[in-house]
């Protein structure tokens, strides 16, 4: 038997009936929306439906989707978060943010005090030393911590880590060679700090433990469910998976399971294989999708990030007069990809976040489509941070679409103003605004576990640009509505994942996916979008409540 | 532990050669008197187009070579393709890192300088003589390309054959004088002595020194050298070689201990060694070294 939900407000993203009040499920699917009379006559030829008043008192809205994550967020809560800002964990628990090196060190020196296991590492995860006025972590600071086992801090970009000297002496880390990649103070004397992936090198060989070994575990996917489930989310990506050949095989056994609360769409790390034979890998994986479990796109990441002046930049490059970054695949090798994959009929996410890469991405988009035209290709870049509207407006013309990283305007948005890109270029960070007016389709995005999971704080991020500091990005021209921010978060990402006829709105036969919401998000002030409280959501009609909510 | 496993890169951009350089040092890695096993991380195995006699084993990301060589495919996760090599019950004699085109060696370089048991040998950059101005001139690679030269700790020149002369000596001239101090060398399908490349294995030269003297042009010396030399006398005789000399090898003792000593474009490593040092220098270079005599000269003077 089917049941209808009765709300208080439904927003259902739909233009011909965009609100209502009740909303019919029957068989993991959408019978019917609209008013309890609406309904009623349903039930003459589908049989009676049961009534459920349980959010009668909520507002329902399409299950928010994240277009760009990473199945790392399930990972990392394994270990403890040392962040700057609040982070609610996969059970509802809210981390407070630690606002110095010092709230740091006593978070993970309380930990060392409670375990038994004095020998096992201690990993920290988050850490981001953008708000300490310049002040760096060091060994020394980690050494308070524990000189007996190793303890590590990774940075909120994944892309640095600082060790304590326990793992910098079983390196044996003083006698290294110089290296830009290895932090060092005036003395010369490396300060624990290791740039790339050389950290984490480091302390899997010292500890001759694999920290990433989980990865791929049961455990991480449904961790990083929770964590989704928490924030509204229904459909999320793992947006770079180099899917060894069999891992779909106990993926699939997870997210198939009712109590799983997530859609899942895996991105195919494009450049893992050669062309050809990630297409067929992809066929293979094709064949194996299920309602809940999809292998749709292929990801290449194509430069690096801004903030870690890897991103390749047009001149005049970075703001503080640093290197121009670099390429993570040679733009050759990436027009090659795309051509096949274009030619395959495979989906193509691209990562630019530098306004030089993005051209180059383009540019390769466009040579591949001359080569195999193919009018709904959907090829997507992804974070786009720099595009100008001239970008946009050939991304229009090539039929690309994007997805904006704007939660960038608020974690890093005053670090761009002052030392990445300066103030012009600042302005018009991840320019929603731009990019609809020049009507490109618009996804917006968190890229947990880089910046928290967490739909409608990027929404909020979208609509009102303002910057950790309380600086507004740009003007009007910038800013989108509520209503876009919202939309972009429902069917803009459902779009860039072609999965639009399915998901992203409430209408009669797509998927029974909502969030479940405290508050309607059109009726609070747009600088109140972030703090609406998440029930609980639905996927395919099984609902999935939160902890401690009312 | 008796010495450290040395490391070198091999980067270049697409199409200079790399693969052509990494197949003629896995399929010569036992040509010589002594053998060196590799562990090859490559790209695409595909592009490597090992002679197929050559392949004893295959499965998935690992080609295994009749000679005790391997290829492992890196597959864009480099650090754990390393790991799965630092962890293996056997190690190789020398890892080889085939970086991507637009790689940044130096940032693959230091995983030796937080790894105690890996020792980096060098970064061998390859440039196409053939494509040097076309990727020079690159708006949007010229910056990473000169990056890769400015990296470099031996420049191989590849593709001599397909350019005419004049070009080749312009693009010579260019070099030295972006990297005074680097042994420049030129290379058709990467045929170059793997004793040159990653250096000299064992105590003396491994292959046989007229062989690489006459294909190659090159010189070698091989002194045995009785008593303690100081540390800072072998660095300085060696110093005083360039730019003439390519590489060397020592395994010698001080009034402390014994200590063995590399040297690869410019740079000079010196490790302790644990044994008793067998009292060789081997030293390969460019037309011109000094004689026998005039470098046990050079070793009693302090190498003044």
């Amino acid at each position: 038997m089917g049941v209808i939900y009765q709300a208080k407000s439904i927003r259902t993203m739909d233009p011909h009936q965009p609100h209502a009040t009740h909303i019919a499920i029957r068989d993991g699917h959408i019978l019917a929306v609209g008013t309890k009379d609406d309904i009623a006559d349903w039930q003459k030829a589908w049989g009676p439906l049961e009534e459920n008043t349980d959010f009668a008192a909520r507002t329902l809205m399409p299950g928010f989707i994240e277009g760009h994550a990473h199945m790392m967020e399930g990972l990392l809560w394994d270990y403890h978060y040392v962040g700057y800002y609040d982070r609610e964990g996969p059970d509802g628990t809210v981390w407070p943010g630690l606002k110095s090196i010092d709230a740091v060190i006593d978070r993970l020196s309380e930990i060392e005090k409670s375990r038994d296991d004095k020998s096992a590492p201690i990993i920290g995860w988050g850490f981001d030393p953008i708000y300490f006025d310049g002040r760096r972590m060091s060994a020394a600071d980690l050494d308070k911590v524990s000189t007996d086992c190793p303890v590590a801090v990774l940075h909120a970009s994944l892309h640095i880590l600082n060790a304590n000297n326990f793992i910098m002496d079983a390196a044996d880390v003083k006698n290294a060679d110089n290296s830009e990649f290895i932090r060092r103070d005036e003395s010369g004397k490396p300060t624990g700090e290791f740039l790339g992936q050389l950290g984490m090198y480091m302390a899997m060989r010292t500890t001759n433990l694999d920290l990433l070994a989980a990865a791929s575990a049961p455990q991480t996917l449904i961790t990083f469910a929770n964590v989704a489930r928490q924030t509204g989310v229904t459909t999320c990506t793992d947006l770079v998976n180099p899917m060894p050949e069999g891992s779909e095989v106990p993926m699939r056994e997870t997210v198939e399971k009712d109590s799983f609360p997530m859609r899942l769409v895996v991105a195919y790390q494009g450049n893992s294989r050669e062309p050809a034979e990630g297409v067929a890998r992809m066929q293979a994986l094709q064949k194996e999708q299920t309602g809940k479990l999809r292998f749709s796109l292929a990801k290449f990441v194509a430069d690096g990030s801004i903030q870690g002046f890897s991103a390749r930049l047009k001149w005049p490059h970075y703001f503080n007069g640093a290197p121009n970054g670099l390429w993570y695949i040679e733009p050759e090798r990436l027009g090659e990809y795309l051509t096949v994959f274009t030619q395959a009929g495979i989906q193509c996410h691209i990562h630019t976040n530098g306004d030089e890469c993005t051209e180059v991405a383009l540019d390769k988009i466009e040579a591949a489509l001359r080569a195999h035209p193919w009018p709904d290709h959907r090829h997507t870049l992804q974070h786009c941070q720099m595009a100008t509207r001239s970008d946009f407006k050939r991304m229009k013309t090539l039929g690309v679409g994007v997805n904006l990283f704007s939660n960038h305007l608020y974690y890093w948005g005053d670090a761009h103003r002052a030392i990445t890109m300066g103030p012009e270029r600042a302005a018009r960070l991840d320019d929603a605004g731009g990019c609809l007016a020049e009507g490109v389709p618009l996804a917006i995005h968190s890229d947990a576990p880089v910046t928290a999971l967490a739909p409608l704080f990027t929404a909020w991020c979208a609509v009102n640009r303002l910057s950790s500091e309380g600086v507004t990005l740009g003007n009007e021209t910038q800013k989108i509505s509520v209503e876009e921010a919202l939309y972009a978060i429902t069917m803009g990402a459902a779009y860039s994942l072609k999965m639009e006829s399915e998901i992203g709105s409430l209408e009669v036969g797509k998927r029974a996916d909502m969030a479940i919401l405290a508050e309607d998000p059109i009726e609070v002030d747009a600088m109140a979008l972030k703090d609406i409280s998440v029930i609980g959501t639905m996927v395919d009609g099984h609902v999935h409540l939160n902890h401690g909510r009312d | 532990m008796s010495e450290k496993l040395p490391l070198t890169i091999i980067s270049g951009f697409l199409g200079s050669g790399k693969t052509s350089l990494l197949n003629h040092l896995l399929s010569h890695a036992s040509d010589d008197g002594q053998h060196r096993t590799i562990a090859a991380l490559v790209n695409d195995f595909g592009a490597l187009n090992i002679d197929a006699e050559l392949i004893a084993a295959q499965n998935g990301s690992q080609i295994q070579l009749t000679n005790g060589c391997v290829c492992c495919s890196i597959g864009d996760d480099l650090m754990q393709a390393l790991l799965g090599i630092m962890r293996a019950e056997n190690r190789p004699d020398h890892i080889i890192i085939e970086a991507s085109g637009v790689a940044e060696p130096s940032r693959i370089a230091a995983y030796a300088s937080v790894d105690p048991e890996l020792r980096l040998d060098g970064i061998i950059t390859l440039v196409d003589a053939t494509a040097h101005h076309l990727h020079g001139d690159d708006p949007h690679l010229a910056d990473n390309y000169h990056r890769q030269i400015q990296a470099a700790h031996m420049l191989v020149i590849s593709k001599p054959d397909l350019s005419d002369a004049d070009n080749l000596a312009a693009l010579q001239a260019e070099l030295a004088a972006a990297r005074p101090n680097v042994p420049i060398l030129q290379a058709v399908h990467g045929a170059l002595p793997s004793d040159v490349l990653l250096g000299i294995k064992g105590d003396a030269p491994s292959a046989d020194l007229t062989q690489i003297e006459d294909a190659h042009g090159l010189e070698s010396r091989a002194l045995h050298v009785h008593g303690t030399v100081a540390r800072d006398t072998v660095s300085a005789t060696l110093n005083s070689l360039r730019p003439h000399l390519i590489r060397a090898k020592a395994v010698l003792q001080d009034e402390r201990s014994a200590y063995v000593l590399h040297y690869a474009g410019g740079r000079i490593g010196i490790e302790p060694f644990d044994g008793d040092p067998s009292g060789h220098l081997v030293i390969i270079g460019k037309p011109g070294l000094p004689d026998a005599a005039k470098l046990h000269a050079l070793l009693s003077n302090g190498g003044a």
